[in-house]
């Protein structure tokens, strides 16, 4: 029994009973520090599929770009990859109906970068690293993994344990794809809590108090935004920088060509569009050549925008975007406040 | 020596239909506001990008005051609605970020209401004032 034994086995089935035209996953790469996204359409390759814990690219952006428009495609999905998908849907990117997301539970990815010899699995209890099962050191998690607080993808058709046969059937087309892989839909054995506790204790550590010194982290931002060297790899790398023509382009208006650091304007713009439906997947930053902390400030202000608009980015798909949606109450408040 | 008095430069986004003609009015009215004002009229108060008021902070000014129709009474029946939304999350950013939010101000001033666009424009002054100079610029 290998982890992840489930996936693959649903994998299988749902290519070889053609319910899907091909599955985006990852398989390993050039070595066991190594995960690649490929699209498999042998129900025979589905092996080949591997849970480890890395998470190098956003599979949702990589659907968005490379998937086959109107063929069905199932996505191995982690929450994050599976929330981007929902947010994508909604913004008229893919479309819902042709996308099997097959979710399998995270608790937290390493950066190949920083992972140890052999290939790493984490677990909601401890992780193991070439074989040999150790206590978790949350140092080796990815800054934004330890901020997550979304170890089970329940917005997910299907949530599938790493270890073991569990699966979770969440919506009629789940009990579809479970009923024919002949498995039983049975609630996650894990307690998530312990997870969104983690989550909780690292936003605290994280992000700054908004009480304290305004001045002190004014500089630090814009000591950050300065070393940016303006290789656009985290508009590129972002699954919802979808835009095929983008305002942040050298000589639109906004950005000159030509000129490092960019205006300031560049980041503040990708603040602000990315804001109300940022994921925390962590790709911006994991992707930056100058180390910039971009996923702590995006996902900082989305935790506050969440209060503000009650809205969680990926969670709903029937939930609007709350820079594009006003509620009836509003059009009678007077003020400029919400309600 | 005298020292430099502060005088902050404030950018208005006016919206064409109620607060422009607001401003308007208390000029007619020969209401006294201070000089701080520079307008800029907009077709409607969703115009108004918030990358606008973004590069406006970064180019120096001061404050930036968005006005629009009162919620209900938008020429283009729901502009000011997004208007509203957008400007609350923009405050929120400039707040994570270090920068007062107190320095971006919307308010609905109706084509009637000359007075209150002179009050706005007095009290949105004393509060930028009271802040100082924009921490951003030249950036």
């Amino acid at each position: 029994m290998r982890y992840g034994d489930t996936v693959r086995k649903i994998v299988h089935t749902v290519l070889e009973k053609g319910m899907v035209d091909e599955v985006l996953a990852f398989v390993p790469g050039i070595d066991e520090r190594d995960v690649v996204p490929a699209f498999i359409t042998d129900a025979a390759d589905a092996v080949k599929i591997t849970a480890a814990s890395y998470q190098p690219y956003s599979l949702a952006s990589i659907l968005a770009d490379y998937g086959d428009k109107g063929k069905k495609i199932g996505l191995v999905a982690r929450s994050c990859d599976a929330r981007g998908v929902i947010e994508l849907a909604k913004r008229n990117q893919v479309n819902r109906d042709d996308i099997y997301l097959i979710g399998i539970e995270c608790y937290g990815t390493v950066n190949p970068a920083n992972a140890k010899e052999g290939e790493v699995y984490i677990f909601h209890d401890g992780m193991e690293v070439g074989g040999k099962k150790e206590a978790l050191d949350e140092s080796l998690l990815s800054a934004n993994c330890r901020r997550c607080g979304y170890p089970i993808p329940s917005m997910a058709d299907i949530s599938c344990a790493i270890d073991g046969d569990g699966a979770t059937a969440n919506t009629p087309r789940g009990e579809e794809i479970l009923a024919a892989a002949n498995l039983k839909s049975q609630g996650s054995t894990v307690d998530a809590s312990a997870i969104k506790e983690r989550a909780a204790r690292w936003q605290d550590k994280d992000f700054p108090d908004l009480e304290t010194d305004r001045q002190e982290r004014l500089d630090y931002w814009l000591r950050q935004f300065d070393k940016c060297i303006k290789c656009y790899g985290c508009r590129n790398v972002c699954p919802l920088c979808y835009c095929k023509d983008c305002a942040l382009d050298a000589d639109r208006v906004w950005v000159e060509r030509g000129r490092t650091p960019p205006p300031r304007l560049f980041h503040l713009t990708r603040l602000m569009h990315i804001a109300d439906s940022c994921l925390n997947c962590g790709q911006c930053e994991a992707v930056c050549p100058m180390e910039i902390p971009l996923t702590r400030l995006y996902h900082q202000l989305h935790n506050e925008l969440r209060s503000i608009f009650n809205y969680e980015a990926g969670i709903n798909i029937d939930d609007a975007l709350p820079l594009g949606t006003f509620t009836e109450e509003e059009t009678k408040a007077g003020g400029v406040e919400l309600g | 020596m005298t020292t430099a008095v502060f005088r902050p430069k404030i950018l208005a986004f006016l919206c064409n239909w109620c607060s422009y003609a607001g401003a308007d009015l208390a000029g007619v009215s020969r209401l006294q506001y201070p000089s701080t004002i520079r307008a800029i009229r907009t077709m409607c108060s969703c115009r108004v990008n918030p990358q606008f008021i973004t590069k406006a902070l970064l180019m120096g000014v001061d404050g930036v005051l968005v006005m629009g129709c009162h919620p209900g009474e938008c020429h283009y029946i729901e502009g000011n609605m997004y208007t509203r939304r957008r400007v609350i999350a923009l405050k929120k950013m400039l707040e994570v970020l270090g920068i007062n939010p107190d320095r971006v101000r919307l308010e609905w001033v109706s084509a009637s209401e000359g007075t209150r666009f002179a009050d706005i424009a007095e009290s949105f002054t004393a509060t930028i004032r009271q802040l100082g100079p924009n921490p951003l610029r030249g950036g």
